[in-house]
């Protein structure tokens, strides 16, 4: 269970990334958070594995909270929360299967993982959460050498190797096309659904957040302006969301249409 | 929507930078400082020309070098040789962390990062032949203080030229390393570290490169290698001797060389 | 793929690709080093000496009666001339290198000329300044600083040129096609083409040159070139180290001054280049990511 309870995060600048945050997130849930840039998304999500501090008011995640958290609590806890980025960040010069074992650094002691030496039971994992987004194949390949699609993919396997509880996706759409973009969703909402992993979504395409989500969150200037089920959000919840009428950039298919 | 009619005001040309002009006046003033006959050195191009005839002798006696030598030699080559290896495995080894000690991407302890850039910098301004004296005046000559100059002025350039690689590495990995739970150490390891290897290996054959030439240098001061043997031979103006020890100091650094290239792209 | 189907009848695992190449490239690495360690003569309890020794250099430069200050002037004189044999070799080197490097690019000249002047280059570049020097120039030129400016003038000439004909050779063709298609001469392509590309970056070049020369040429002094070699090389030897500890204070003081000075400049130059773009990559730091 997550929980934000009057979240603040407000950078050195003087800018109120978010304001007053209360949420609840229940175990096995999947969530997908909209609004526009700069609309506090990328916040709230850094907020809950503490990549972005939070000023005021807290965040729990089971019970543990971030914001009081000591260094090692933070890294346990961070263990137990996979995320994926937009950009991907993969290492490009390494294999894919490197890549993914990343997700395994929590548990392989310092030394051990200086110099590579992974059990053979992380190696496994690694394995294992390659096949399941279908792309173990590539394994050994840089990952450089792989589509964007595919590095997403890997970017997903590497989150399941942590086995966690939580997955926190920052855009992980963004820099893909449409079909793509679509194959991604589907494997998100599987590991949701199979796993039972609480997943975290920020979407920018409104589309695809009516499509994969359960439940949608809607955010504008870093306040919560809309929470409910997926099937309640229609144009006129978009609209208040966004503060604007929709266009055709808040629309994947939109973007489809003008690639084809 | 009307067309516009009138077209926009032309832009008033910006006023140039004084940078420029000011710098090339310093430049100048520099320069014509450091040539004349009170301030500088006093570099006359005319008496250059006299003095070469005053060189050809020995010129001459250069162009033809004294094969019987070479034997004498082959002990001093293998001794540079043995000091640039040893000193670049060490001076690079320890070079690694020091240089992620300096970088701000990878060390977010403020003070931390003054001390060890600063001290670098000292490290760094200090030549190598000036290394090799102090060692000599302290343990005596031979390889030794050549190898411990050699290990610091590895260390100087290899951890400069690879933090300044790490200040630019893309984060992206950095920020999944810490997001997955892993520890500092492992982030730079599986984060930063693949991202500069090329760089590091291509520091450190370069520097290995360097080691060689140097170690010629610091035979003058009895730091070991071929250095002492050429200047040996150059106290008591064997010139064909001398010769002989260039010819193999240029053929070593063109195998150096080549080696160097091979290993690159076996390593990387 | 149905969730049931992946795990059991999936794509086979890829099998581990031979590391065959790297492992041996690294083996003989590992056995040059071990054979080097191992053979060279040195006596490994002159290691302890040699902390031992160190410190007690240390302790009589800076500590015992403290470095000894009228030396200053003696030092700061010298390692002003060394400083003037440096900038002067340092210009020595770019005016020539320039051409020469022009010449020795692949895309500029044609492969037989350029080939022969990259030999020749490497030529040069093989032997340190100080060798230059000794054999060659104070042969000619006698003991001092002239001698001492023309060693690392010939010897930048090498570096750079070699420098200089790897960035023209990895231009952007389109600026020269440009040029060449407007219809001007070979040399108006390369003024005007490929001169604007590569100039921030051989500029850099010539100033990081300046900064390494220092060091050759406060070296230089040690043969009687000219500078604060003679000065450091008299001292230690002899063992008068307070005076030492003095000219070494000059020669690091010195060196990081005009590092920094060039350093500065030199940063300037790329990012007047690049403008912008540098500001878009400039990396967070640890401490942002860190939190």
């Amino acid at each position: 269970m997550i929980r934000f309870e009057n979240a603040s995060v407000t950078y050195r600048g003087g800018v109120h990334a978010l304001r007053n945050l209360t949420l609840e997130i229940p175990d096995g849930e999947m969530l997908v958070i909209v609004g526009l840039s700069g609309a506090g998304k990328s916040t709230l999500i850094r907020a809950i594995n503490g990549l972005v501090p939070i000023t005021d008011g807290d965040v729990t995640v089971d019970g543990q909270s971030v914001r009081h958290a000591t260094p090692r609590q933070l890294r346990q806890l961070r263990s137990k929360i996979g995320m994926i980025f937009q950009t991907f960040n993969l290492v490009n010069r390494t294999s894919v299967l490197n890549n993914v074992l990343m997700g395994r650094l929590h548990t392989t002691g310092t030394l051990r993982s200086l110099a590579g030496m992974y059990k053979a039971q992380d190696i496994e994992i690694a394995m294992q959460a390659l096949e399941r987004v279908d792309i173990v194949e590539k394994a050994y390949v840089r990952a450089s050498n792989l589509s964007g699609g595919q590095q997403q993919r890997v970017g997903i396997a590497r989150a399941l190797a942590q086995q966690p509880k939580i997955i926190l996706a920052d855009e992980p759409v963004a820099s893909l096309d449409p079909p793509t973009s679509h194959v991604v969703m589907r494997d998100l909402q599987r590991i949701n659904r199979e796993l039972g992993i609480t997943t975290i979504v920020n979407l920018h395409f409104l589309d695809l957040a009516k499509v994969y989500a359960q439940r949608i969150v809607g955010l504008r200037a870093g306040e919560l302006v809309f929470d409910g089920d997926a099937g309640h959000a229609d144009e006129n919840v978009f609209r208040d969301i966004y503060g604007r009428s929709l266009t055709a950039d808040d629309v994947l298919e939109a973007k489809a249409a003008s690639i084809a | 929507m009307t067309s516009a009619t009138r077209s926009a005001a032309r832009p008033v040309k910006p006023r140039p930078s004084l940078l420029v002009p000011l710098g090339i006046v310093v430049f100048l003033l520099l320069t014509a400082a450091s040539l004349s006959k009170q301030l500088g050195i006093g570099l006359d191009a005319a008496g250059l020309i006299d003095d070469l005839g005053r060189g050809r002798p020995i010129l001459e006696q250069l162009a033809s070098p004294n094969w019987s030598y070479l034997p004498e030699t082959i002990g001093p080559m293998i001794e540079t040789f043995q000091m640039a290896v040893i000193a670049s495995i060490i001076g690079c080894g320890v070079a690694l962390p020091v240089s992620f000690m300096a970088s701000r991407v990878t060390t977010s302890g403020r003070v931390g990062l003054f001390v060890t850039r600063w001290v670098l910098n000292v490290v760094r301004a200090i030549p190598d032949v000036l290394y090799a004296m102090i060692f000599v005046a302290a343990v005596g000559i031979g390889p030794l203080p050549g190898i411990m100059a050699l290990i610091l002025f590895n260390i100087g350039v290899v951890a400069k030229l690879l933090s300044e690689t790490v200040d630019g590495v893309d984060p992206g990995p950095i920020e999944a390393g810490r997001a997955s739970g892993a520890n500092s150490f492992q982030t730079v390891r599986w984060g930063v570290l693949p991202q500069v290897l090329p760089h590091y290996v291509a520091y450190s054959l370069y520097t290995f490169e360097l080691n060689i030439r140097a170690s010629t240098v610091l035979g003058i001061v009895g730091a070991g290698g071929i250095g002492r043997t050429l200047f040996a031979q150059y106290k008591l103006f064997h010139w064909s001797n001398v010769s002989v020890a260039i010819v193999e100091l240029f053929v070593l650094v063109v195998a150096i060389e080549a080696i160097s290239i091979w290993l690159r792209r076996r390593l990387v | 793929m149905t969730a049931a189907a992946t795990v059991a009848g999936g794509t086979p695992r890829p099998a581990r690709p031979s590391q065959l190449r790297r492992n041996v490239a690294l083996l003989a690495v590992a056995a040059i080093v071990a054979w080097a360690a191992l053979t060279i003569d040195v006596d490994l309890s002159k290691l302890l000496r040699l902390v031992g020794g160190l410190a007690r250099i240390f302790y009589r430069m800076f500590l015992e009666h403290g470095p000894d200050l009228t030396y200053v002037q003696t030092s700061l004189s010298a390692m002003v001339q060394s400083i003037e044999i440096a900038w002067v070799g340092t210009i020595i080197g770019a005016i020539f290198s320039l051409p020469v490097g022009f010449f020795a690019a692949k895309n500029v000249s044609s492969g037989a000329i350029s080939n022969g002047i990259r030999v020749a280059l490497d030529a040069v570049r093989a032997f340190p300044e100080i060798i230059l020097a000794v054999v060659i120039f104070i042969p000619i030129a006698g003991l001092g600083p002239e001698a001492g400016a023309l060693a690392i003038g010939i010897h930048s000439i090498g570096t750079l040129g070699k420098l200089t004909a790897e960035v023209i050779e990895g231009i952007d063709p389109g600026p020269v096609e440009a040029v060449r298609a407007a219809g001007g001469t070979g040399l108006q392509v390369q003024r005007w083409g490929v001169l604007p590309q590569v100039l921030p970056e051989i500029v850099a070049f010539w100033l990081y040159r300046f900064e390494i020369n220092i060091r050759a040429s406060a070296i230089l002094g040690v043969v009687g070139a000219g500078g604060i070699g003679f000065i450091l090389q008299q001292t230690i030897a002899y063992g008068r180290f307070p005076k030492a500890g003095t000219a070494l204070i000059v020669v690091v003081v010195a060196t990081i001054l005009v590092d920094t000075a060039s350093g500065w400049v030199r940063r300037r130059i790329i990012e007047g280049s690049q403008g912008a773009q540098l500001e878009a990559l400039a990396p967070t730091t640890a401490a942002d990511i860190a939190a």
